[in-house]
């Protein structure tokens, strides 16, 4: 028995071998990614383009111009002479943020009575930093909002204490997307990696004719699920591990847990992608339909993967039907394990899912695999 | 092996895809040591025979047995005692001769030893002696017939199904494999092999022919052609041999010409009817009178082919 699998998985690696550029394009591919959205989402946005239509030119509207400026987030793009310009260079994309000071700024401003108002257009379009537009601009109209209070009151804003939020965040403290971003492209890559390497293992077989030959040969359907699955879990595994020491020097994703728990779990998680991966290579009559599959599958994950959406910001329907999907647990036991050095204690609840889920996916694909080939 | 025991055996095998029927009750039974043609035409169901047989597809009735074994029950102890070459081609063409035969000991369970000295010999019998580091894909046609061949029969099978071995292949390698199935069947091994060639179909010792899933006329040879072809064939050398088989095609539908199986043979017309030689006379009369040189009419032996031709009617 043990000499069959062997037999048939050191022919696996042989394909491998001569399929080089497969798990090479896979890796290399997945790393090109995974340094890509590292980096874009690692740095924090700064210098959007802003225009500012000043209708006041007064030194306090210079200052607010200053101030939105000092924030980082903005870079002064210039002056606009009227509206229609404004809108103009909105509408082109030449700008992300549009800045208009009412005539009446300043006097508003030094008038006891005043309500001082700017106006602040933003390109919704490009929702991210259109919100992070946002978050600067409220910042500087609190803090001048706060100042304007206390010289009313006539306070010296220097000299007043007030309500001084400490505030502090734990496991990202520096909030970098990349910490959050990265797992998930790992954990992803995996999924993926597994997936379809699993799915190729008998339809290609199947596409070029030698499914029956191994099928006539002395393999039990066991021999056979085992022997295809071992180049598939290395080629994953390896994969994996190499992703993750690259995140970790590259964009300082810590290991803070422990490795042998998340050397454990990954294995219990490949074993559930290439279960997943086996039922869809005997659906599939060749290698093409099998790639398909895959993404199709792979993309449904994405959706629970939290990457492009956190789980919890999702509706409620999808936040159950979340709790089926292996990639979800995965995830959370993942960014769990790294980030915040989560030990069983805390992670049992989806390392117990991802074992039921395990169990459920495994036997049934077990079942439906062996059918397919006896 | 009990020597009353048939190799192998097919009862009244059927399988239907929906509402198709494939395979429709076939039944035959091979000695051990035969060579056993199995003929038809594209889509008659011979590779979906083979299959039942191999226990690869379930059949929708009847019941195959190899080696004196149920293959529905016992395919776990059939499949180290039989080899199989299917219509595709069987090896990893990505893979050297090497690694093929290789993989297909290892799969057999030989030992290191076993394997050295079995890799030797089908080296020598595929003639591929030299060549063990040429990948699969990089061999011609006929080369990598004989390769699956010896691979198949690395493990000394007993029993051997061979779909279409030779299709695409030529003359020459034809020959050369005819040559190994001869030495292997001289050993001993019973051969089940499908053709298209008529050729091929006079070297074995039985032959059924298998026509829309139904087993036509089964038999050696000699037999065949005696229970579907009583009498010889009168063969045509004509000048122009297709301005003749219209000529004469149009004499029947006339009705100036008794029915009669009219087809060319090279630049020949054979004329396969019982009393074929009655037929000399309509002949030479419908061909003047359609302005044609009717030339020499011979009495011959029918070939497999004539027969095949007139049991496919
Ligand atoms: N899996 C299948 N599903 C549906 N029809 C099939 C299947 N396999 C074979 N057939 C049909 O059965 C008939 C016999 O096929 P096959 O046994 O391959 O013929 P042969 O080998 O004699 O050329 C063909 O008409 C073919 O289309
Ligand atoms: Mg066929």
């Amino acid at each position: 028995m043990l000499v069959r699998i062997w037999a048939l998985a050191k022919k696996e690696f042989l394909h491998l071998r001569h399929d080089w550029w497969l798990p090479a394009f896979m890796l290399i591919g997945g790393s090109m990614e995974l340094l890509l959205v590292g980096w874009a989402t690692s740095r924090p946005i700064t210098n959007l383009p802003l225009r500012v239509l000043d209708h006041d030119r007064s030194p306090a509207s210079r200052r607010l111009i200053m101030a939105l400026e000092n924030t980082g987030t903005f870079e002064l793009d210039g002056f606009a002479s009227n509206m229609a310009s404004l809108r103009d260079s909105l509408d082109r994309g030449e700008i992300n943020a549009a800045v208009i000071i009412p005539p009446d700024y300043a006097k508003q401003l030094a008038s006891s009575i005043g309500r001082p108002t700017v106006a602040v257009i933003l390109n919704g379009a490009e929702s991210i930093p259109a919100s992070e537009a946002l978050r600067a601009v409220e910042g500087v109209v609190t803090h001048l909002g706060q100042r304007v209070a206390l010289q009313r009151l006539r306070r010296e804003p220097e000299r007043f204490a007030g309500f001084d939020p400490s505030l502090r965040v734990w496991f990202n403290e520096s909030l970098s997307k990349a910490l959050y971003t990265t797992p998930a492209e790992l954990g992803l890559m995996l999924e993926f990696t597994v997936l379809l390497f699993a799915a190729l293992a008998f339809s290609r077989e199947r596409e070029l004719g030698t499914l029956e030959q191994l099928l006539v040969m002395p393999f039990s359907s066991a021999e056979l699920i085992i022997g295809k699955a071992i180049p598939a879990l290395v080629v994953g595994f390896t994969d994996f591990w190499i992703m993750l020491a690259m995140v970790h020097a590259v964009f300082d994703v810590p290991l803070r847990g422990s490795l042998l728990l998340l050397f454990v779990l990954a294995f219990l998680y490949v074993l559930v992608e290439l279960s997943k991966g086996l039922v869809l290579s005997v659906i599939s009559r060749t290698q093409h339909q099998a790639f398909l599959l895959v993404m199709l599958v792979g993309m449904a994950d994405f959706m629970f993967t939290g990457y492009a959406v956190p789980v919890e910001g999702m509706p409620r329907a999808l936040q159950f039907l979340a709790n089926f999907v292996p990639a979800h647990h995965w995830l959370t036991i993942l960014r769990g394990i790294l980030l915040k050095s989560a030990g069983l204690d805390v992670l049992w609840s989806h390392v117990l899912a991802l074992l039921l889920l395990g169990a459920v996916v495994m036997t049934f694909s077990w079942r439906f695999v062996r059918r397919a080939l006896d | 092996m009990d020597a009353q025991r048939p190799a192998i055996l097919a009862q009244d095998l059927v399988k239907r895809f929906g509402d198709f029927t494939a395979v429709n009750g076939v039944s035959f039974e091979v000695q051990p040591g035969q060579i056993f043609g199995f003929l038809g035409p594209n889509g008659a169901g011979k590779t979906t025979t083979i299959r039942m047989i191999l226990g690869l597809l379930k059949p929708t009735a009847g019941r195959a047995e190899v080696l004196g074994l149920p293959v529905a029950q016992a395919a776990a102890q059939i499949r180290p005692r039989v080899g199989y070459m299917s219509q595709r081609f069987s090896l990893y063409n990505d893979l050297t001769v090497r690694q093929n035969l290789t993989f297909f000991g290892r799969a057999y369970g030989l030992s290191d030893a076993e394997l050295a000295e079995r890799m030797r010999q089908a080296l020598d019998m595929a003639g591929l002696a030299g060549r063990e580091h040429v990948r699969t894909k990089d061999l011609s046609g006929g080369w990598r017939q004989r390769l699956a061949l010896s691979a198949a029969v690395l493990h000394r099978p007993q029993v051997l199904f061979l779909d279409e071995p030779t299709a695409g292949v030529d003359p020459v390698s034809r020959r050369a494999f005819w040559d190994m199935l001869y030495s292997l069947a001289a050993e001993g091994v019973t051969v089940l092999v499908t053709t298209h060639y008529m050729d091929e179909a006079e070297h074995c010792q039985r032959l059924a022919f298998i026509q829309r899933g139904r087993l036509t006329a089964c038999g050696s040879p000699e037999e065949i052609k005696r229970s579907l072809m009583p009498g010889p064939v009168l063969e045509l050398a004509p000048a122009d041999a297709g301005a003749a088989l219209q000529a004469l095609r149009r004499a029947q539908q006339a009705g100036r010409l008794p029915p009669a199986e009219i087809e060319l043979y090279g630049s020949r017309l054979h004329v396969v009817a019982p009393e074929a030689h009655r037929l000399r006379r309509p002949i030479a009369r419908a061909l003047k009178a359609a302005g044609l040189d009717p030339g020499p009419m011979d009495l011959i032996e029918p070939s497999l082919e004539d027969v095949f031709i007139a049991s496919m009617r």
